[in-house]
């Protein structure tokens, strides 16, 4: 029987498959561009806010309980503390709805990290992603004992305090370091995250897989060894 | 042993001791390609290996969506993580090279078990990671199991016959590719149920990694439980018995290296599934970036990147075998060059762009044409050489890879280049490295610009020239040269004496 009458009558199969494929193709085109353009439209809102353009009309300090050099995350606390300067006019809090104090990078723990990077417009800035409290705003000084949360990595950090006006628009804020972030900073030791039950379940599976590999392996040698014997 | 079936579309084929579910060549090679069915052992293989690669590239894969929480954890600089990036794929740059030698001597099933067996540790020890260098570490050998694709694409050209080989190697490695685009969704959703069940998301992510592990476990079993390497039987079995000749791994290696087409393809490859690769790694990071889309975003896109796989590789094989129908291995090489032009000058235009909309328009069509180039390769692969086939699988498959590293490196290391430019510069490295593909030439075939040789050589001439005349286990090859003449195309009808 020549082959090539074989592989002619194979042809037959072929073209369904290549329809099917052609119509998912042009759905999912479609359905994409659809979704896509949704989502630009809905990353609107307000852009136009800057860092440089709210008020320093709020006075925040953030000192560690204990005077360690490193705190632990989830054990040891900083005691927060933020009100109005006395510098500040008298009624320049009377726009402010909220409060927001926030957990931010220092310089020198955003060095070869550009998704904690600096911007000046506030809806890109990643300079502070933490938030510790958010509450609405009272004209008497607050202070707030706030343990470090579990999940906040190891770094440098300083506070920061944004006052918040109805419209959920930053209109002033305040940081417990200096202009530079260079002061009156803290640093944190994050959990590792690991768990010497982890490490014994990666050890046994592992295990596993390389005995589970010899023994196919022993298996294949006796059966091909039997083949051979027939 | 004699194929005695007609090779009805319906009918099975019988021969002297077996019997198959589907039609086949001389070889016992099935010459159809049935997506449903699971028949003994020509589209069983093909499952099986497809879903093992696929698992491999989930595991491969798994870190860069659950970067954000791994990054703070371990406390990674952009350094740290672009190191990693370079590790995922560098490792499987050898991997692939000796994959490819070891399905020659051993059959895909053993070799391919053995690889994802032996690092799936590597993902389960993941889970225990405390620094950069684990990070990096873990990453590099979890990364060697990528060159399961080299298995995947000899088992696929040993079990399908010429008409039809480009289809199921291009279906089998799209839907192993697709674990690049379906990580990106697995693992954060994996991540949010562990999360829900008590654990803090530095414990989280870290039991994530147990999921693609287990899968990756679980599917090399799959393999050695169910799968077969040839159609008549396995490696092992078939070398006691002397059905197969024991070949000379000195040989096949240097018949192989010292084939130039291997080379040219490899090449190639290196700027398409290398571009690929290297898009999987930092696309999500350019979207957040540059357009301050949110996490989640940013990985649904980077998902849709590798999920157009499931159609546009696949595509790319089945378009080499309808070229070759019509014009025979010169429209494979045609059609090859054409589209990897065309998906380097997309690339190119994709860093020019400035709408959030258009990037996602022209990164969807860019991701098609890419991932079609992959499928159109591995529709030339399988003809360049027979005795030496799994050589020039590695050869090719660990170009793809070095193509990442090298242009992940030249154009995606620190600041050196915008993240923008990078991509078009990268496009237009990618349109120049497939100029070399006008210069494969098939004597029996022809090339690009020239037709076939005046010297009449037939497909059993090249075939067995790749044996000396002292050596006597010729039998597959010349089998394989019958197989093969429908790579003249429809115009010429040379009839087989």
């Amino acid at each position: 029987m020549h082959p090539v009458f074989l592989i002619k009558k194979s042809i037959f199969f072929l073209p369904t498959f290549q329809n099917l494929t052609m119509a998912i193709h042009t759905l999912l085109f479609a359905a994409s561009l659809l979704i896509f353009s949704f989502i630009e439209s809905s990353c609107g809102g307000n852009k136009d806010k800057v860092f440089t353009g709210l008020q320093n009309s709020l006075e925040v300090t953030a000192k560690p309980v204990q005077d360690s050099v490193v705190l632990e995350a989830g054990k040891d606390m900083v005691t927060i503390k933020w009100k109005l300067k006395s510098s500040a006019k008298v009624d320049a809090d009377d726009t402010f709805k909220k409060i927001q104090v926030k957990l931010c990078y220092a310089p020198i723990s955003q060095v070869d990290r550009p998704w904690r990077k600096t911007h000046n417009e506030l809806f890109k800035d990643k300079t502070c992603p933490h938030e510790i409290v958010s509450k609405s705003y009272d004209k008497t000084p607050q202070s707030l004992d706030w343990t470090v949360d579990l999940d906040i990595p190891t770094g440098t950090y300083f506070v920061r305090a944004y006052g918040i006006d109805g419209d959920g628009q930053e209109v002033a804020y305040g940081q417990s370091s200096d202009e530079g972030r260079k002061k009156n900073l803290f640093s944190v030791q994050a959990i590792s995250g690991g768990h010497v039950s982890l490490d014994i379940a990666s050890i046994l599976f592992s295990i596993f897989s390389v005995v589970s590999l010899l023994v196919f392996f022993v298996k294949e040698k006796k059966k091909a060894k039997l083949e051979q014997r027939e | 042993m004699e194929v005695e079936g007609k090779g009805g579309e319906a009918g099975t084929t019988t021969t002297a001791t077996r019997r198959f579910a589907l039609p086949v060549d001389a070889e016992n090679k099935s010459t159809t390609f049935r997506l449903f069915s699971v028949a003994k052992p020509h589209m069983r293989a093909f499952h099986l290996s497809w879903f093992q690669f696929f698992c491999c590239f989930v595991s491969t894969f798994a870190a860069p969506p659950l970067l954000p929480i791994i990054r703070e954890n371990l406390n990674l600089t952009a350094t740290d993580i672009g190191n990693a990036g370079i590790a995922s794929v560098s490792g499987s740059v050898f991997a692939r090279i000796v994959m490819g030698t070891a399905c020659d001597l051993f059959g895909p099933r053993l070799a391919s078990a053995a690889l994802t067996l032996s690092t799936a540790p590597a993902v389960y020890f993941t889970a225990g990671i405390k620094s950069p260098i684990g990070f990096i570490m873990v990453r590099f050998f979890a990364g060697f199991s990528l060159a399961t694709f080299v298995s995947t694409q000899f088992w696929m050209s040993s079990m399908f016959s010429g008409p039809v080989v480009g289809s199921a190697n291009g279906i089998a490695a799209g839907w192993g590719n697709l674990g690049g685009g379906a990580t990106q969704l697995i693992m954060p959703i994996v991540f949010s149920l562990i999360r829900r069940m008590g654990a803090t998301k530095f414990t989280a992510w870290r039991i994530a990694f147990f999921i693609p592990g287990l899968f990756q476990t679980l599917s090399a079993f799959a393999v050695l439980l169910f799968g077969q390497d040839l159609p008549d039987g396995d490696y092992w079995a078939m070398h006691k018995s002397g059905e197969r000749e024991k070949d000379d791994v000195g040989k096949v290696i240097s018949n192989g290296i010292s084939n130039y087409r291997g080379w040219i393809t490899a090449l190639a490859y290196g700027y398409c599934f290398g571009v690929e690769l290297t898009i999987d790694n930092i696309i999500a990071e350019y979207f957040f970036d540059r357009f301050h889309l949110n996490l989640q975003t940013a990985g649904i896109i980077a998902a849709s990147f590798g999920l157009a796989n499931f159609f546009a590789r696949p595509g790319g094989g089945i378009f080499s075998d309808l070229m070759a129908r019509r014009f025979g291995m010169r429209g494979r090489l045609w059609a090859w060059w054409i589209v990897q032009t065309l998906g380097g000058v997309l690339c190119a235009f994709l860093g020019q762009i400035h709408s959030l909309t258009w990037s996602i328009v022209v990164m969807l069509i860019f991701s098609v044409f890419v991932q079609a180039v992959c499928g159109l390769t591995f529709g030339v692969v399988p003809f360049i050489s027979r005795r030496s086939l799994g050589v020039i699988s590695g050869m090719t498959g660990a170009g793809g890879n070095v193509g990442a590293v090298l242009t992940q490196l030249i154009f995606f290391k620190g600041s050196t280049y915008s993240r923008e430019t990078g991509i078009t510069l990268m496009g237009i490295m990618s349109i120049a490295c497939s100029l070399p593909i006008c210069f494969i030439y098939f004597p029996q075939w022809g090339g690009m610009f020239c037709g076939p040789s005046s010297k009449n050589v037939t497909e059993e001439d090249y075939y067995l020239a790749e044996w000396s005349s002292k050596e006597k286990a010729k039998n597959s090859s010349q089998k394989f040269a019958e197989t093969s003449v429908s790579e003249r195309g429809r115009a010429s009808t040379h009839p087989q004496t």
